[in-house]
């Protein structure tokens, strides 16, 4: 595998990410599966990814969307099996794609097989594999992350009359990380993937996995030292593979999650993507400057994970209230739309299917420091039906075409796992793969060339950022450089145009080449370096000196 | 706009940086280095507070400042505006500055401010003075307020006041201008107020800009203009008011012939609309509160006194021109008078007033000359004032004011008629 001559290859990726069971069905039971989603990997190898995170895809009772993992070393059988696993990681791997997969460390489901020893008695060998306690009162002021739904994080377990810890739903009894044998449980399950050839892995709920009394039990000492145990042992026993923290936190504390470089590779950067949001309906780049000036640099080896929408709501925990009920009030007007601290939408209906302001985020997601991550379906515009539960309605099956389930499956509409997107403006007939290949000019074609320019430059994924200052705030100017390779990045971010001058003094000479058409523009000299921008229209140049 | 070419190239390019905002704030600024920050500062956390999804500018007119004033107004931070992760405000907050003028002229720092409210399409502004020392950010809400969120197209503050502070609004501006436009704002000539962007416009494009009253005086012009057309107007209640300690004291000359000369300026310039309207219109409080403030130090009322008795004595050749034969008999004969029963009549100041805005009308004299030679008279008004008062209570003089402006409306006919007849 190329992996191990490439450690770096995280920050040149561009990570896809999808559920298999949205994905495409190939024996028509209604549910997409490996099979269906091996036939699937010519698009995104033509779509130009070159990584694809999996959403869990193990036994479950599937009370989390497959986050409440029964089996950590099989297939739910409704995905099919570890051979078609393998036939897919191999296909995709003979295509150049790298494969992530989910690992929930922090909690299984109450149906795993440990859970059920331990709960069986007070003097089960499993019994210390959970947190248990004979009141609720342990942990007191520990925040309680589902707030919709839970009212504690704590549950009575009648059957061995005793509290067990969860920071999640009550399915989903937190491991207990002090103890070991966990560790090195969990140790195993992480080398049977490893040896069947994954490339990384996305690890779920980290800052939860180890508690102490008096502290907020999140991101605490002893979890890191869980986490640099774990990169150790990736290291020394299979190099080239990744790590991926899903730390929803601000900058300062997640940023402690790459430690000297041996904790994670990467880790999301959840506050900044809400700030995306938020400037784009601001009109003010404001918030997106504020964020990354605050991001502190992280270890030359390691990599931040940026994103627009994901599989769950877009989390407005790492906002102020004054944030939080702005991005509601502009957002999710509807409160059908809102769940725990955030919003359960798709990019397409949050940007009201302007194809402008869903390109400029994507120009944004693009350009900026980090590896940009994709959700299905968003690089053709889904919609979502807000009317599922809980997070499915940005879950529901890929628009493949406009022929029966929009491509995705030959079952009976009723029989799918999740009604498909089927109104006028949104639905199948109106938004699919095939219809957007056709046309040039569709956001799907839009998205590869916006690829194709992102991975003909290293300065994308491995470039510093410094921000231009222009007066007009409606402006976001950055430039990126990597080792003599310098680009010049402009984002109109109102709905109407502006003109901008530049301060670009620091590199008069230079002529600028708009990197889409190949333009040439002209020279930079001693005056403030003028452009006009449309609507929500981005310009990226390559600066040059010739 | 009435004339675009008055901006400086420099500020038109800030302005198009900007682009549209909701609220504005204008600080004319001359030589307050020091505060200045300050203002900002406190403009900002109101801003930041109450309203923080409003796009914002903060706009300063400088009138020649020797200073590093302007330097200290875009550069200085605002304190303690930033939480816990050092998130600010929702929004960029702009800054922006202007010279204007080499020496401050307050009618051309409120033209240049209408200037920019007019091409940024703000929707509701305030002016603040940075010489308030007090300023809290419940002003700027109080003054906005109204104006961004119950469609006011005025509004003029009121403050807590000590019973000898305010003297020029309480015996003689606000009583005239309740009797002749009808309207009732007490604080025509604050250094604080707030309007729309629609009466910006208006204001702006009036052909009045070089005109003395308006460019010494621009707030009471603007606050009159509210009164006479079809704007809506109000007062929010600010609380006590501090000037900078060691300040120079204002000079009553100059204020009268600022204040008065607006005033009776826009008598003259608004004639069409106050001489045919008696109605009373009703006014907004937007925010109340109490307006009286304990503690007054004493007033000695003999200087004031002895300085109206000088001051007829050697305007008489002046107030011949001005006043009638039996107004200044009267007045000569109220000179007279000792101290402790010295006092000038409502009705007779109320009726030598309407016969100096009359001869104001007329050009009997200078303009100048006229508002100047009613000096005297206010002084010893004020003393009359002072004498009265020493002992009252709130009560009784908010009793006593109303029966002056009872006064005021009763001799509106006379003031019409004057006006009319050059006598």
């Amino acid at each position: 595998m190329e992996a191990q001559i490439q450690p770096l290859w995280y920050k040149d990726a561009i990570i896809y990410q999808l559920h298999v069971r949205t994905f495409c069905d190939s024996n028509n039971d209604g549910i997409g599966d490996f099979h269906g989603l091996l036939q699937k990997l010519d698009y995104l190898q033509d779509l130009e990814i070159n990584t694809i995170w999996l959403l869990p895809f193990f036994p479950s009772p599937l009370r989390d969307d497959g986050y409440d993992i029964a089996d950590y070393n099989s297939v739910h059988p409704s995905y099919g099996t570890l051979e078609d696993f393998k036939a897919f990681l191999s296909a995709a791997h003979s295509r150049g794609i790298r494969i992530i997969i989910e690992m929930v460390l922090n909690h299984t489901s109450d149906q795993h097989p440990w859970f059920k020893e331990a709960r069986s008695s007070q003097d089960n060998p499993k019994r210390d594999w959970y947190v248990w306690s004979d009141t609720d009162t342990r942990y007191a002021g520990v925040r309680i992350i589902f707030i919709d739904t839970e009212m504690s994080n704590w549950t009575w377990d009648p059957i061995s009359k005793a509290y067990y810890w969860h920071r999640f739903f009550y399915h989903q009894p937190d491991l207990n990380w002090d103890n070991p044998a966990v560790f090195e449980a969990m140790w195993e399950v992480m080398k049977f993937w490893l040896d069947m050839g994954v490339d990384g892995f996305r690890l779920d709920a980290v800052p939860y996995l180890v508690e102490r009394e008096g502290t907020s039990c999140e991101n605490l000492p002893e979890t890191h030292a869980v986490i640099r145990e774990i990169r150790k042992r990736l290291d020394t026993e299979y190099p080239g593979r990744l790590l991926l923290a899903e730390a929803n936190q601000w900058p300062a504390d997640v940023s402690a999650y790459f430690g000297n470089g041996d904790e994670f590779h990467m880790a999301f950067h959840f506050p900044l993507m809400p700030r995306m949001f938020m400037a784009v309906q601001l009109e003010d780049r404001k918030p997106i400057v504020e964020i990354l000036e605050q991001t502190p640099q992280i270890p030359e080896n390691c990599q931040w994970c940026i994103f627009l929408r994901n599989h769950d709501e877009l989390t407005l925990e790492m906002v102020t209230d004054i944030e939080r009920d702005y991005m509601y009030d502009e957002y999710a007007k509807d409160k059908t739309m809102r769940l725990n601290l955030g919003i359960r939408r798709r990019l397409a209906p949050m940007m009201d299917n302007d194809r402008r302001r869903i390109q400029l985020l994507n120009a944004l997601l693009m350009s900026m420091p980090g590896t940009p991550i994709i959700y299905y379906g968003d690089e053709i515009g889904m919609g979502d039906n807000i009317y599922l539960g809980d997070r499915n309605g940005v879950r529901t099956p890929m628009q493949w075409n406009g022929g029966w389930n929009a491509g995705f499956s030959g079952a009976d509409p009723e029989r799918l796992y999740s009604p498909i997107i089927s109104n006028p403006v949104y639905g199948y007939q109106a938004i699919n793969v095939e219809s957007q290949k056709r046309s040039a000019h569709s956001l799907l074609s839009w998205m590869k060339r916006v690829i194709e320019v992102r991975k003909s430059t290293p300065v994308f994924s491995r470039g510093t950022m410094e921000f231009l200052r222009p007066s007009n705030h409606r402006v976001l100017a950055y430039i990126r450089k990597y080792e003599n390779e310098k680009l010049l990045l402009v984002n109109n971010l109102s709905s109407t145009a502006q003109a901008v001058e530049l301060d670009l003094h620091d590199y008069k000479g230079h002529i600028l080449i708009e990197m889409a058409g190949k333009n040439l523009f002209p020279k930079i000299g001693d005056l403030p370096y003028l452009l006009t921008l449309g609507p929500y229209q981005s310009f990226w140049f390559r600066l040059r000196r010739i | 706009m009435a004339d675009e070419t008055f901006l400086a190239d420099d500020f038109l390019r800030q302005l198009m940086s900007v682009g549209e905002v909701d609220l504005l704030v204008g600080i004319p600024t001359h030589n307050c280095e020091k505060n200045i920050g300050d203002t900002v500062a406190t403009i900002e956390k109101a801003f930041q507070e109450k309203f923080a999804r409003e796009r914002v500018v903060i706009v300063g007119v400088d009138g020649g400042s020797t200073d590093n004033t302007c330097e200290a107004l875009l550069n200085s931070h605002a304190t303690g505006a930033a939480n816990s992760r050092g998130i600010t405000s929702l929004r960029t907050i702009h800054r922006i500055v202007t010279k204007y003028d080499s020496v401050p002229v307050p009618g051309n720092a409120l033209r240049t401010v209408l200037a920019a409210a007019d091409l940024l399409r703000a929707k509701a502004c305030a002016i603040l003075s940075p010489n308030t020392e007090n300023v809290t950010p419940a002003w700027i809400e109080n003054l906005i307020e109204p104006v961004y969120r119950k469609s006011l197209d005025f509004v003029a503050p009121v403050y807590s006041r000590h019973k000898y502070d305010g003297l020029l609004a309480r015996i003689l501006l606000y009583p005239m201008t309740r009797a002749a436009f009808g309207g009732q704002l007490f604080e025509l000539q604050s250094d604080e107020f707030a309007f729309s962007g629609r009466l910006a416009s208006h204001c702006l494009n009036q052909e009045v800009w070089h005109n003395e009253a308006v460019r010494d005086a621009p707030q009471t012009w603007m606050a009159i203009t509210a009164l006479c057309k079809d704007f809506k107007y109000g007062q929010s209640f600010l609380g006590p008011k501090l000037r900078p300690v060691g300040g120079p004291a204002p000079d009553i000359v100059t204020v009268v012939r600022q204040v008065v000369g607006a005033l009776f300026w826009c008598l003259e310039n608004e004639s069409a609309a106050w001489m045919n309207k008696a109605t009373e219109r009703p006014t907004q409080f937007a925010a109340n509160g109490h307006h009286w403030l304990e503690g007054a130090d004493q007033v000695n009322p003999t200087r004031g006194w002895e300085m109206f008795r000088s001051g007829i004595g050697e305007l008489t050749p002046v107030l011949q021109s001005i006043v009638t034969a039996g107004t200044l008999s009267e007045i000569e004969r109220t000179a007279t008078l000792d101290a402790p029963s010295f006092n000038i009549s409502h009705e007779l100041w109320v009726k030598a007033v309407y016969e100096f805005a009359a001869s104001y009308h007329w050009d009997v004299l200078s303009r100048d000359h006229v508002v100047q030679a009613l000096v005297p008279l206010y002084r010893g008004k004020t003393s009359s004032y002072l004498i009265r008062h020493q002992d009252s209570s709130f009560e009784q003089i908010d009793a006593d004011s109303e029966v002056l402006c009872r006064e005021f409306e009763k001799q509106r006919p006379y003031l019409i008629e004057r006006w009319k007849v050059k006598s």
